[in-house]
């Protein structure tokens, strides 16, 4: 199938959502700014929930919400991210599957990506994620080749540079967004923090 | 000595207080003699050392672990469960074998054993049915195997105990959406008003309550006065709802966008609903 590109910036916010709750599920949705193509860029990502993953009122109400953004940022949501609490065990659940089949139904090349809990520690060399595609009517794993995340390095450094500089606390989901409102789930601010960390290396100005 | 301590592993006795006994005499004693046992009795010392309240033993048989086994997942847990020991209320009131069986339960969740640990905290629940820390932890245990019946159940225990635990009145409003039908919208809508008469302030709960109303009134099953009734509830939320992030949006640049994303997204359902 089609190739899919994973964002420094992506990565981060996914990384940063796991680590911020370690012992529970965490999900989120998964935000392309590039036009629809064969390709799938994941560009950006907003981190949802960290606590009843699988009941339906804030589920609903935070993709409501991340639809509206959407559409007034010019994104498209194209895929969901989750997160166990069970590292050992990476496989979608249920309610991963569910949210992925409706987000399937407004994107044709949407992606599933489970984040392994095994693989995230420092110095861990290949990253920490599993990527399922839509194929002949189930979620089947994509194959490793056509999945890109550029300059992995760089992207690594910048993930440890967030950690040092006790950035990752900025890190703000619907669920916190809920408990207190002035919080905002959109992330501007890390936004615009990781996006400094990311320009010296691409020598862009 | 170290026969015991082997027996009581295998047959996994959880008489935590002979444990340390023997397994600390035998670590400081004797621990030269022990070769390659010693690593697993350290685990077996530090755990029972947990139960007993001796974080020093605990401490030290930790850093040993450590020391050993630096990037083990094991060990991790072990220190989790440190922390988690640390955590929770005072084990003096609680007894060993109390709080010896929700560490076992808490082990069986952190290893995907749900069922199991299903099981276990309902024997546990059978015993010791006042613990509120128990019955809320397995009606997450619940919601997590999709079983919202029971879940629902547990929520009614905590809300009997609770009366006024806005956040109890709140989950058991949205298992009962979850499991949808118009007469489960109905409770859910009830649950999420009692929560917000609790406390005023629970975002969730608002919107819970705009979302039941507003699916109630759309329903086409219901009567003209049941639709009118929820239409007004719906409207009431919306308008507590724009209140409420106006005043959190003002003078904060960083959250207008989420502030943007409510206004729109009210009011596109308003159209949809009318």
């Amino acid at each position: 199938m089609g190739e899919v590109e994973l964002s420094c910036l992506a990565y981060a916010k996914m990384y940063l959502h796991a680590s911020q709750f370690p012992r529970s599920s965490v999900n989120g949705l998964l935000l392309s700014s590039s036009p629809a193509g064969a390709a799938v860029c994941i560009t950006d990502c907003v981190p949802l929930l960290h606590s009843h993953l699988s009941l339906a009122p804030i589920t609903q109400l935070a993709l409501t919400q991340v639809d509206v953004w959407c559409s007034q940022t010019q994104q498209r949501i194209v895929g969901y991210y989750q997160a166990n609490a069970c590292v050992s065990d990476s496989s979608p659940t249920p309610c991963a599957l569910k949210i992925a089949e409706k987000i399937f139904e407004q994107c044709n090349n949407a992606v599933l990506l489970m984040i392994d809990g095994e693989k995230m520690f420092p110095g861990c060399r290949v990253p920490p994620i599993v990527m399922y595609e839509r194929k002949d009517a189930r979620w089947a794993l994509k194959d490793k080749h056509t999945i890109m995340l550029r300059q992995w390095e760089e992207t690594c450094s910048i993930v440890n540079q967030l950690f040092s500089s006790g950035d990752q606390t900025l890190l703000v989901d619907f669920d916190s967004h809920l408990d207190d409102i002035t919080k905002d789930w959109t992330n501007q601010k890390l936004n615009a923090k990781i996006m400094e960390l990311i320009s010296p290396a691409n020598g862009n100005v | 000595m170290r026969d015991k301590l082997r027996k009581w592993r295998e047959e996994n006795f959880r008489n935590s207080e002979q444990i340390v006994d023997v397994g600390e005499e035998l670590i400081n004693e004797h621990a030269s003699k022990l070769g390659d046992d010693i690593w697993i009795i350290y685990e077996q010392v530090m755990i029972a050392a947990l139960d007993c309240s001796r974080d020093d033993l605990a401490w030290s048989c930790l850093q040993e672990l450590k020391r050993q086994f630096p990037d083990s997942h094991r060990v991790k847990r072990l220190a989790g469960m440190r922390l988690e020991a640390l955590e929770s209320p005072n084990p003096l009131w609680m007894s060993t074998q109390q709080a010896a069986r929700k560490r076992k339960i808490s082990i069986l969740r952190a290893q995907g054993k749900s069922s199991e640990a299903i099981r276990e905290l309902n024997e546990y629940l059978e015993q010791f049915v006042g613990d509120q820390e128990a019955w809320h932890e397995l009606s997450e245990l619940y919601i997590n195997e999709h079983d919202y019946a029971k879940a629902a159940f547990c929520l009614e225990e905590l809300m009997m105990t609770n009366p006024h635990n806005h956040l109890y009145c709140e989950q058991y409003a949205e298992v009962k959406y979850t499991q949808g039908g118009l007469e489960n919208l109905e409770l859910a809508r009830k649950y999420f008003a009692q929560a917000l008469k609790l406390n005023n302030r629970n975002m969730r709960a608002l919107f819970g309550l705009y979302m039941s109303a507003s699916h109630i009134a759309a329903s086409p099953k219901v009567s003209a006065k049941v639709k009118k009734d929820n239409v007004k509830y719906a409207a009431w939320a919306t308008s507590q709802i724009s209140r409420a992030y106006q005043m959190a949006g003002r003078g904060k640049k960083e959250n207008k966008c989420s502030v943007k994303a409510v206004e729109e997204m009210l009011e596109s359902m308003q159209i949809t609903m009318s």
